[in-house]
């Protein structure tokens, strides 16, 4: 069920609010105990917001289609009174005084808050293998990683715990764990969505945004959460829109650019094979196929890095000699950010800029770029490297150099699935725009899932592992 | 390129050879591609510290 046929159940009678959440919850207890997706349940809350809603829509206050849906938020977000760890010791003590932007304009909705999800430790890193909270499973296969730093969230809307969740997304961290949880992800255009109230890990690099079981489903979720909130400094004050695609909404016509070199190098045979196998099916709805060159995305993701590794580093300054708070891989990475000059940073800075000019000559030529989301689909739990093509290289790189690029570039991109592996897991692929498009990066991702790319012909797999429920 | 080594020794994160190469290796990828890319940057380049996603293209 999405949340649009949630909602239109809610409006028809034929379910309640208090029902969709205690199935949730049920679910939840049922399944979470090995997925480990959630860090704080606040089942009291969800009750109470459920039946809240259930008396509004009977009085006849409606507030939306997100209106008595149930929901969660990575641990990285502040919900009044709950805790807001980061899947940290270095927050552990810490329990959030009022609700970051994004939670109140959720609460104003009416959704209906289940709680907080379990995340790679301080949204550095992309297995979700947390060493305090332990490691999240992926739902499609209990041995493999769900991505991250979102893992929770991707694990959590995958495994039906809850309708949609929100993610943070630094370097690929909404996009990789929807990629390998066969979730819709979607990393808004930086100032598009506010970060006030969520513990940052790079200020120039985070962004938020939604994972959801379907294109418009996500779309619902932005249009709850986007607009200017004078609290970011970053957020922008370009009127927010309503950005769910229409039913049936086409694409053609619409030029889609083909950056054939990196973005189609070193990625699995599976995953280029359903990503190509989407791209006809574009052209087929009408839509144009075309080469484009774009700035090299090596070179970006360089950028990249050395401006994650000082900014993280800075953040975390305060704490990064009690060593024994952090794991050792996010230590070993404050550690190298903490080795970067400052001349390298404001140079990172400076080519970022120079990177974004030369980036935005592509959109005269074409509306959108599709590439694969990540170059892999989900790896083992533990798993340090993988080969492709008969190289090996370790698992980080090879899940970030797809999506990384649009972070340094500010620029909206959607991860949906379109497909599965030889091993029966999720394989996505992201749809990237100029900056505030993300109605046209969602239309697409609608015509492509209405068209039958995603997942929804082979969701019935799930029932080998937790299986589509009621939520 | 940058002594990352020296710089970690200098820094007091110098550990075993295997902690001293999970700090270093790392950096030194990162810095073939980047360093490079800081040659012949025109003076009148600003950084990006107030970053602007829909700067125009020149």
């Amino acid at each position: 069920m999405t949340i649009l046929e949630a909602g239109r159940s809610l409006r028809a009678g034929s379910a309640t609010a208090v029902e969709l959440s205690t199935a949730a919850l049920a679910r939840i207890e049922r399944l979470d105990p090995s997925l480990r997706a959630f860090i704080t349940l606040t089942a009291d809350r969800a009750l109470a917001d459920a039946r809240r809603t259930d008396a509004e829509l009977a009085a006849g206050l409606d507030r939306g289609p997100l209106q008595g849906i149930p929901v969660a938020v990575k641990d990285l977000f502040a919900i009044a009174g709950v805790p807001n760890t980061a899947g940290s010791l270095v927050y552990r003590d810490r329990v959030a005084a009022g609700d970051c932007a994004v939670v109140e304009r959720l609460v104003e909705a009416g959704a209906v808050m289940l709680g907080t999800l379990n995340m790679h430790e301080l949204a550095y890193g992309i297995t979700s293998a947390n060493p305090h909270f332990g490691a999240v499973r992926n739902p499609w296969d209990p041995d493999r990683s769900p991505g991250g730093s979102s893992g929770g969230s991707g694990a959590a809307v995958a495994a039906g715990l809850v309708f949609a969740a929100m993610g943070s997304d630094t370097g690929g961290s909404i996009r990789i764990p929807a990629s390998f949880c066969g979730t819709v992800g979607l990393k808004p255009t930086y100032g598009r969505v506010s970060r006030y109230g969520v513990l940052p890990l790079a200020h120039t690099l985070d962004h938020m945004g939604p994972l959801a079981r379907t294109v418009r489903d996500a779309a619902v979720v932005l249009n709850a959460i986007a607009g200017f909130d004078a609290r970011d400094p970053a957020s922008s004050r370009r009127p927010a829109e309503d950005f769910i695609p229409a039913e049936g909404c086409g694409i053609r016509g619409l030029r889609i650019g083909l950056a054939e070199s990196f973005f189609f190098e070193r990625i699995e045979a599976g995953v280029e094979s359903a990503v190509r196998g989407a791209m006809a099916r574009a052209e087929a709805l009408g839509a144009r196929l075309l080469p484009v060159r774009v700035p090299d995305p090596a070179a970006i993701n360089a950028v990249g890095q050395i401006i994650l590794l000082s900014e993280a580093a800075a953040v975390l300054e305060p704490y990064r000699q009690r060593r024994e708070l952090f794991g050792e891989d996010v230590l070993a990475l404050l550690d190298q950010g903490s080795l970067v000059p400052a001349t390298d940073y404001i140079q990172a800075q400076r080519i970022r800029r120079s990177m974004q000019r030369s980036f935005a000559k592509a959109w005269s030529e074409v509306d959108c770029l599709i590439t694969p989301a990540t170059a892999i689909t989900a790896p083992r739990i533990g798993q340090a490297t993988v080969t492709i093509g008969g190289s090996e290289e370790p698992v980080r790189p090879a899940a970030t150099r797809m999506s990384r690029p649009f972070n340094v570039l500010g620029l909206p991109a959607l991860s949906i699935p379109c497909g599965l592996d030889s091993s029966g897991l999720p394989i996505g692929l992201q749809i990237a725009g100029p900056p505030f498009e993300e109605a046209r990066l969602l239309r697409v991702g609608a015509a492509l899932e209405d068209s039958g790319i995603g997942l929804s012909a082979v969701s019935g797999q799930l029932s080998a592992t937790p299986e589509q429920g009621d939520c | 390129m940058t002594d990352w080594k020296a710089l970690a020794h200098a820094a007091g994160l110098a550990g075993d050879a295997q902690a001293l190469e999970r700090i270093t290796q790392p950096l030194e990828t990162i810095e073939a591609v980047f360093r490079p890319l800081t040659e012949n940057l025109p003076p009148e380049l600003e950084p990006a510290c107030t970053f602007d996603p829909e700067e125009d293209a020149e």
